[in-house]
């Protein structure tokens, strides 16, 4: 099959299929009927994405300059089918797919089809361009595709009319603030945050077109790049691009977006949180090390530094989601929170990789731990995520509830919950548990350089997040109030889409004992190593303690306090809502007190009118009409030039 | 012996002259007489100089409808009049095929000395005050002009004369800048404009600007040296001034006459730009001179084409002011091709005025003449407006429509290359002289 064929179905197929409900928008009966198509669009980009993992490897096209865009500027079709799109491509395409057949059932009778489907598709299709690019124009595009995409789906319910769609209590304030935000502002906080990560990315690739001449992430240079720039050109560069990275994949401070992305539907959280969005900053995190190959670049003054921060910020983030979560109730928040968590640790341990320089088949441990993370996280979430849709098309709430009694009449929900959650937080011998074991090595890499720090916070983190995802088990399915609202029949569709959702974290734990590349995994989570018992076994066994104290006691009433606080994020949405607009209306007042009132002045007020009025006063105030005083001015102009003139000469 | 163009060139002049004396008693042969003489010099320009049919076309085609416009008024040498600017006409035809100094600086007063008399011209009488106050600068202007004609090329053998090629030079542009009204020496211009006829002032405004810039663009490039580069700045000032004077005085005034006087003004001074460019002809590399004549084609035909465009225009609304009002469209039209918009005329010789200054590195003339025709926008779309009506079937309505098919010309014949290969032969014969 044409490769250029291969790749123009796999991006374009998912939104040409939605074109028809688009252009149908004003039909109730072919919106209706149209959804399976724009279904069948990303089962198409699923196709072409297995297509890819078995049958082409490298780069595509093979030969450079082949199919060129704007070749002056670097701009050109490259794609890349490393190990890490075509695993990713695969998983981004799977997941969308499925939740996509579980959205058939659970968008059904929903007031605007046309906006969900279409915007739906755009998300899968830009992330598809994100994975395979390897151009960085290009995969800015899909980039951008993704930030518009993710706007128009959490603000989906643009209406604000019913309760069910905000994030946050109602009437809870903090201070001035109130903590309760519709999917109109959830989708605002989304795009404004991103935006102001996006410009100063762009601003970085722009860079690294001058500096390096080429735009393909596997062509650049990258250690004479860093080498012409100097330290602190490098510290820019990549401050710049983090931005980006860090606001899309919700990372401290600019997580608050994610929390409020929750106005969306379910199935847009499930995607935005499995294997788009947020997944996109960690991916292009983990895709640009495994070029940069920092490991081998120990001599460039001031990546260090950089690396540093990614791996601070990433186990901060960690921590804060956990924590965060830790204190919430309502179901897509906490999930969301854990999330953030989540991403966090991809991003720290990718970064890890500059102090671990351990080779795997040619892969670097650090980078594929990042990346097996992402594809279990992916799975697991996205299950949770469907089965808390699920949840809340049943009990009409969007707040944790559900006893035992519940629990028994939603059994293919219980079952998937327990499945997501156990097999997520690395309780072993559970899939995450191999990849959280060999996070760990990796972690106990850096103790001679960094010291323990880094370790330390990621044990806390796994052990509260272990909590969490136990407590959001137990409060939805054995120890919650029970729902004032029960409505369990139908659901078919949702029910096979988390499903087949699930089942998936079982292919991964045999990919991960059958595969050559994660044998590493296997040993890291070995119980017990040179006599003594592992590290990671023992964080193994923490994390199930944890997991089962949550389990028994989802809320602990004395902590409530700090419950609150946590819950209330730490009051991070201060600086979304409050800090950020404030220093906007600053700038804005200071751009129309001196920017725009000064141009004003010049232009229109007071400077150039000014000009005009004099100069045409002083050439109206010639014309007397007397002759002798145009034969005195026009001589003694005559008389002066020739004065200068011979001054001048004489000087020449 | 004579050749033929020559005799046929003296013909012309015989039957002007013999005509405009018979016109006292039979008023129309005075006009028949110049109409004849045109058409037999424009045929006698074309047979001696084939590459000049361009140049010829349009001053033929500007000449006749400077005649028909003088059939609007009565003027009290009706007759004579026709005869005064069938000579300007043939001497404009003639300018390009001599390179006798003697018969250019001919040229030069033959073409100005019968709008002294032209200015006067008005319906029962004459219109002395204004003709004093014109006729004083313009004897000013030539004098100037002559006198500096006569030191620059003088100085052209001179071993050493810096100084009075310098004077030579200053007193050749201050002269032209009187005679054509560059400011800050344009005093007279805003006060004739208004005072005077429309009628004489159209022709004054269109065909008496022509030969004046081609006699300087000549002595200038015949005798260019090693200082003309230096002294270049001169002349650009003087052409900024100019813009922003003739622009901002006719934005602020509200007559039209004095509206178009001020834009002469404006006009004038892009023209002027024209001569900064004369450096280019030279390139002085190791001591040896260069002609480099190809960049100064641009120039040329830039100055040209917004001299043809600037009469065409200036006719067009004077006719206007006189028949109280013309066809709108016809009227927008010249606004148009004044502000330079593509693809009509004065947007050919703007750009072709620009590309010799770019590359000469006047950037900022160039920026302060688009700077200029962007101010110029208002006072011309407003003069359109003011002046435009309904269509009525008068001398001023047709003689509309001949000059707006003048700036159209360059839309049906949009790439001007044959234009700028009758500019190539014209500076080629001018660069053989040098």
């Amino acid at each position: 099959m044409n490769e250029w064929l291969v790749f123009l179905l796999l991006f374009l197929a998912p939104v040409i299929s939605s074109v028809p409900i688009v252009l149908a928008y004003k039909s109730e009966k072919w919106t209706a009927k149209l959804p399976p198509l724009s279904v069948f669009g990303i089962f198409v980009s699923v196709v072409m994405s297995l297509y890819i993992f078995f049958n082409i490897e490298g780069r595509v096209p093979a030969s450079p300059n082949e199919w060129v865009w704007v070749p002056d500027l670097g701009i050109n079709f490259v794609f890349m089918c490393d190990y890490l799109s075509r695993y990713m491509g695969v998983i981004t395409a799977v997941i969308a797919f499925f939740i996509a057949v579980y959205g058939l059932d659970y968008m059904k009778g929903d007031y605007r089809p046309s906006w969900y489907w279409f915007f739906f598709n755009l998300f899968t299709a830009s992330m598809l361009l994100v994975v395979y690019s390897d151009n960085l124009f290009l995969l800015f595009l899909g980039w951008e595709g993704l930030g518009a995409a993710s706007w128009g789906l959490i603000g989906q319910w643009f209406r604000d009319d019913d309760d069910i769609t905000y994030v946050g209590r109602e009437g809870r304030k903090a201070g001035p603030l109130l903590l309760h935000w519709p999917p109109s502002f959830g989708g605002w906080r989304a795009i404004s945050t991103i935006r102001f990560g996006d410009v100063p990315m762009f601003l970085a690739i722009a860079a690294i077109w001058v500096f390096a001449g080429t735009l393909n992430i596997s062509e650049i240079e990258w250690g004479s790049l860093f080498e012409t720039i100097g330290a602190v050109g490098t510290i820019i560069l990549f401050l710049c691009l983090l931005m980006g990275l860090f606001t899309k994949s919700a990372q401290v401070p600019f997580s608050e977006w994610l929390m409020t992305a929750m106005t969306g539907p379910t199935t847009v959280s499930a995607l935005l949180h499995s294997a788009t969005m947020v997944a996109a900053g960690a991916f292009v995190f983990i895709k640009l090390t495994w070029y940069i190959e920092p490991w081998t670049l120990h001599e460039v003054p001031g990546l260090e530094y950089v690396y540093l921060l990614v791996l601070f910020v990433g186990l901060l983030s960690g921590l804060y989601g956990a924590l965060a979560g830790s204190g919430m109730l309502e179901r897509k928040v906490l999930l969301a929170a854990s999330t953030m968590s989540s991403i966090g640790l991809m991003f720290a341990a990718a970064a890890a990789s500059f102090w671990v320089d351990v080779d795997i088949g040619g892969m670097n441990l650090a980078v594929l731990v990042a990346f097996w993370y992402m594809a279990v996280h992916a799975f697991a979430k996205a299950s949770l995520f469907l089965v808390s849709g699920h949840l809340i098309h049943a009990t009409h709430s969007r707040f944790s509830c559900g006893a035992l009694e519940f629990g028994k009449k939603m059994i293919p929900a219980f079952i998937v919950t327990i499945i997501a959650t156990t097999f997520l937080v690395g309780i072993p011998p559970l899939t995450a548990y191999w990849v959280k074991s060999a996070m760990d090595e990796v972690m106990e890499h850096l103790f001679h350089d960094l010291g323990f720090l880094p370790f330390i916070l990621l044990v806390l983190t796994s052990v509260v997040y272990s909590g969490l995802m136990a407590k959001f088990l137990a409060l939805n399915f054995i120890k919650g109030e029970r729902p004032h609202h029960e409505q369990i029949e139908g659901g078919g569709l949702m029910k096979l889409g988390y499903g087949l959702m699930v089942s998936m974290l079982f292919l991964l734990l045999y990919l991960i004992f059958t595969s050559k590349e994660t044998h590493e995994f296997v040993a890291a989570g070995a119980v017990v190593k040179y006599g003594t018992i592992t590290l990671s076994f023992t964080v193994g066994i923490l994390v199930f303690l944890a997991f089962i104290f949550a389990l028994y006691k989802p809320q602990i009433s004395a902590l409530t306090k700090l419950g609150t606080f946590f819950s209330d994020r730490m009051y991070l949405p201060f600086v979304n809502d409050y800090i950020m607009p404030k220093v906007g209306f600053s700038l804005s007042h200071v751009v129309h007190e001196y920017g725009n009132r000064g141009i004003d002045g010049f232009f229109n007020t007071k400077v150039v009118p000014g000009l005009f009025g004099g100069i045409s006063r002083g050439i109206r105030s010639i014309q007397t009409g007397y002759l002798s005083r145009y034969i005195n001015i026009v001589l003694g102009l005559v008389m002066f030039i020739l004065i200068i003139a011979v001054v001048g000469a004489w000087g020449l | 012996m004579m050749e033929l163009p020559m005799l046929i060139m003296v013909g012309a002049l015989v039957i002007l002259t013999l005509c405009s004396i018979f016109s006292f008693k039979y008023r129309d042969l005075g006009f028949y007489g110049a109409i004849v003489a045109i058409i037999l010099a424009s045929s006698a320009i074309t047979l001696s100089a084939p590459y000049l049919i361009y140049y010829t076309a349009f001053v033929f085609a500007i000449g006749i409808i400077n005649i028909a416009s003088l059939k609007v008024i009565k003027s009290v040498i009706q007759g004579v009049d026709y005869g005064l600017v069938g000579l300007m006409v043939l001497v404009t035809l003639y300018i390009f095929t001599t390179q006798n100094l003697a018969m250019i600086l001919a040229a030069f007063v033959l073409v100005s000395v019968p709008t002294y008399i032209l200015v006067m011209v008005r319906e029962g009488g004459a219109n002395v005050e204004v003709g004093i106050k014109y006729i004083t600068f313009m004897v000013l202007a030539t004098v100037l002009f002559l006198i500096g004609a006569i030191i620059l090329a003088y100085s052209k053998n001179l071993p050493d004369a810096g100084l009075l090629y310098i004077i030579g030079y200053v007193m050749l542009v201050v002269g032209l800048s009187i005679e054509v009204g560059v400011a800050p020496l344009h005093e007279w211009v805003p006060d004739v404009f208004t005072s005077a006829d429309p009628i004489p002032m159209s022709i004054i405004a269109s065909l008496a600007k022509i030969v004046p810039f081609i006699v300087a663009l000549w002595i200038l490039i015949y005798t260019a040296g090693t200082l003309t580069a230096s002294i270049t700045i001169f002349t650009a000032v003087l052409a900024a001034i100019s813009m922003f004077t003739g622009n901002i005085g006719a934005l602020t005034s509200r007559e039209h006459a004095r509206v178009l006087g001020y834009s002469t003004v404006a006009n004038m001074g892009y023209v002027l730009a024209c001569l900064v460019a004369v450096p280019l002809v030279l390139v002085i590399e190791g001591g040896t001179v260069y002609i480099k004549p190809e960049l100064v084609y641009f120039a040329l035909a830039g100055g040209l084409l917004l001299l043809f465009a600037n009469a065409a225009g200036k006719i067009g609304f004077f006719n206007a002011i006189k028949g109280e009002g013309a066809y709108s469209p016809l009227m927008y039209m010249l606004a148009f091709s004044f502000i330079g918009v593509p693809p009509l005329m004065g947007f050919w010789g703007k750009l072709f005025i620009l590309l010799p200054l770019l590359e000469m590195g006047y950037i900022w003339l160039v920026a302060l003449l688009v700077i200029n025709s962007a101010i110029s926008i208002p006072y011309y779309i407003k003069l359109a407006s003011e002046l435009g009506m309904g269509w009525k079937a008068n001398l001023t309505n047709f003689i509309c429509v001949a000059v707006a098919v003048i700036i159209l010309v360059t839309v049906a014949f949009l790439p001007v290359e044959w234009f700028l290969t009758g500019m190539k032969s014209i500076a080629q014969t001018i660069g053989a002289i040098v």
